[in-house]
């Protein structure tokens, strides 16, 4: 069908805005108008998929009822949808449905192979579809490959009337309230171009060639900007690593609501919540197979470095995961001197393996050090310090801790 | 070793509460010394409800069998795990039945006695926005940090403690047992005497009634069943949007013989309920 240009997209005329760029696409309820112009500066700049998530969501998730973004490179699609949007993908052979109204937050795929994709944000309004490499336009479908029947250029006008009723065979009922979520999409997937595989997308001729002449819309989308003659986009700087941008695990099914609580489409590592330990330090091994030293305490107690050691008048350990379960110990302080955790003693990692290091956990009045052959020094709260055999620390109230090796 | 922990005494209470306005209940608790659980289920068509109900088993079970309480933390993430693996069969095979976005899922928190070589401690352990509080010399002190879109944006800074009771999103949660993914649960280790009243409980109460409420009903009810009473009471006056649900427990002391039969207590308690003859 299409041998003559490159285009890789179709796009139904709605109300949604469309904003096509070279590494990502974005779409946006017809209510976001305000934002369209800073995301489309963006996106025709090259902007990739951290940086435009990023720009998205920078005032927040609350103001944006829905959006879609979607964006390819090396093999993968990722794509997030919010709101009442839905897409639905072929990648590797199988059919991917998503409905943004699923999560309460977002939902959000990786999907590799991507051979077919159609996204719905509304129902459609417009006549026809059109092709499209780059721009902005007003949308409420938008299919990669392009939809198949004849909307060639000059090809047969009609084809607004068919595609509808063609009923898609390959493609499996989705998930039940979504009528006709991916309904519309009539098989082409027989192209198996992978078109990810970016092939280049040719902005200058074809974003102008592909509007579609006037007499097969009886609607012309209402904002059309033609690609300016591109300079070669430069290829989207590496992401920064500032969004919270989950992984791929959506939630599956819609159902997911006691009423209240809802399960977000996060997946459990993307937290952006520091991990138990000390900010800026490395993660230490948690548990290490032989003690690297052994503490004695002028209580008489001795235990040994093999998993983190928290010491203090009333020790605890908050936020560690199953594996590191770290040891208490409490030490006696009358006159309060000691903090209830107050320093912690662990494994060292990085340059520190196979000794212990000490980290002063904020306690009210401090630790001091010494080093053998060096003089006293105090710690610095939250900053670790490699232990030498023979060091000591004093923790006040007379409670020191000898190192020894193991 | 599961016998020594249980010779630290406990007193504990719980309630639950469907709320005014949900259909179901679908929070689920367990209260087996020295194992605690809440958890709050989710998804609609009777996912939830089962959900919560397969963590209660689970941790049941290992109330019944026993485990090392010198590797708390290991048993407590086996017991998540096997609960995680049934919720996700149990939703497989719903969908697999046709309900295809049958989804069912359930937030956890755990309080249970472990031992090191100081003795007794207690580990807890959190999955979701079900909490866990300690009280302490009047003071309430969430000890969990909720799984939650804006426990996220609080510790990003993005918005105040204040505006996450608003906030659209608080509902919503980033870790749960159930999704597609295994979710690892944070845990926390306190000494006994630190916690003088561990309570844990579900969104419904917390959502309902604020932590000063609640810790005035932890000073003023003497009696764990009746503080669990009373937090579940007042959260349903409140409005009751959601379930409630409420665990309370004391540590009264160590306990030297039998002084105050935990073991008792909880058969007695089968016992009302006709779970045993």
């Amino acid at each position: 069908m299409n041998d003559q240009e490159p285009t890789t997209r179709s796009f139904r005329p709605g109300e949604w805005f469309g904003i096509f760029g070279e590494h990502a696409t974005v779409i946006l309820p017809p209510t976001e108008k305000a934002r369209v112009a800073a995301l489309w500066e963006m996106v025709d700049g090259g902007s990739g998929f951290d940086e435009t998530l990023d720009a998205l969501i920078a005032a927040g998730l609350r103001d944006l009822p829905g959006f879609v973004l979607v964006s390819e490179g090396e093999g993968v699609t990722r794509v997030v949808l919010r709101g009442d949007a839905r897409a639905s993908f072929t990648a590797g052979g199988e059919t991917v449905d998503l409905d943004g109204s699923a999560a309460g937050t977002w939902v959000e795929r990786s999907l590799h192979d991507v051979t077919r994709m159609s996204v719905e944000v509304a129902d459609e309004s417009g006549p026809a579809d059109l092709r499209i490499t780059a721009g902005l336009v007003r949308l409420s479908r938008l299919d990669q490959p392009p939809r198949a029947t004849g909307e060639e250029p000059g090809g047969a006008g009609p084809l607004a009337a068919e595609p509808l009723a063609a009923e898609p065979v390959s493609e499996e009922p989705v998930l039940g309230e979504q009528p006709g979520a991916s309904a519309e999409f009539d098989g082409e997937a027989t192209q198996a171009v992978p078109y990810l595989a970016g092939e280049p997308l040719i902005e200058d001729e074809t974003g102008s060639q592909e509007a579609v002449p006037d007499e097969y819309a009886d609607e012309e989308p209402p904002i059309w900007v033609p690609t300016p003659p591109a300079p070669p986009a430069p290829p989207a700087p590496p992401a920064p690593p500032v969004p919270p941008v989950p992984p791929p695990p959506a939630v599956p099914g819609d159902e997911d609501h006691d009423g209240m609580t809802q399960a977000g489409a996060w997946g459990p590592d993307e937290l952006a919540r520091q991990q138990p330990g000390i900010p800026g330090q490395p993660p230490a091994p948690s548990v290490t197979a032989r003690p690297v030293a052994r503490l004695l305490f002028s209580s008489g107690e001795t235990v040994e470095v093999d998993r983190a050691v928290l010491v203090g008048r009333a020790p605890e350990a908050r936020r560690f995961t199953s594996t590191e379960q770290p040891r208490l110990v409490t030490v006696q302080s009358p006159n309060q001197e000691i903090s209830s955790t107050h320093l912690e003693i662990r494994p060292g990692s990085g340059a520190d393996h196979g000794t212990a290091v000490v980290t002063d956990m904020g306690s009210t009045n401090g630790t001091v050090l010494v080093q053998p052959g060096l003089p006293p020094d105090d710690l610095q709260p939250g900053i670790a310090v490699q232990l030498i055999p023979g060091a000591i620390l004093d923790l006040g109230d007379g409670v020191t801790i000898q190192v020894a090796n193991p | 070793m599961t016998e020594q922990i249980r010779g630290v005494e406990l007193h504990y209470g719980a309630a639950t509460d469907v709320g005014l306005v949900r259909e179901v209940n679908e929070d689920s608790f367990l209260a087996a010394p020295p194992v605690f659980v809440v958890a709050d289920g989710m998804g609609g068509h009777e996912g939830g409800d089962v959900a919560s109900a397969i963590v209660v088993e689970e941790f049941g079970r290992l109330a019944d069998e026993g485990y090392d309480a010198r590797r708390g933390a290991e048993a407590v993430a086996a017991t998540l795990r096997a609960s995680q693996d049934r919720i996700a069969e149990f939703g497989a095979a719903h969908r697999s039945r046709g309900t295809r976005s049958f989804y069912a899922g359930t937030t956890a928190v755990v309080g249970l006695l472990v031992e090191d070589d100081e003795g007794p401690k207690w580990l807890l352990a959190n999955l979701g926005d079900s909490r866990v509080y300690r009280f302490l010399d009047g003071m309430l002190e969430q000890v969990s940090v909720d799984h939650s879109v804006v426990q996220e944006l609080v510790d990003a800074g993005t918005i105040t403690a204040a505006d996450a009771a608003t906030h659209p999103e608080r509902h919503v949660i980033t870790r749960a047992l159930g999704g597609p993914d295994r979710a690892e649960a944070d845990y926390f280790l306190l000494t006994l005497p630190s916690v003088e009243r561990l309570v844990l409980c579900s969104d419904g109460v917390t959502g309902m009634i604020a932590d000063d409420a609640m810790a005035e009903i932890l000073a003023r009810v003497a009696d764990p069943r009746d503080a669990a009473d009373e937090l579940v009471a007042a959260a349903v006056r409140a409005g009751g949007r959601d379930n409630a649900t409420a665990v309370v427990v004391d540590v009264v002391g160590l306990a030297t013989e039998n002084a105050y039969d935990s073991e008792r207590q909880r058969v007695s308690l089968e016992q009302k309920l006709g779970a045993l003859p």
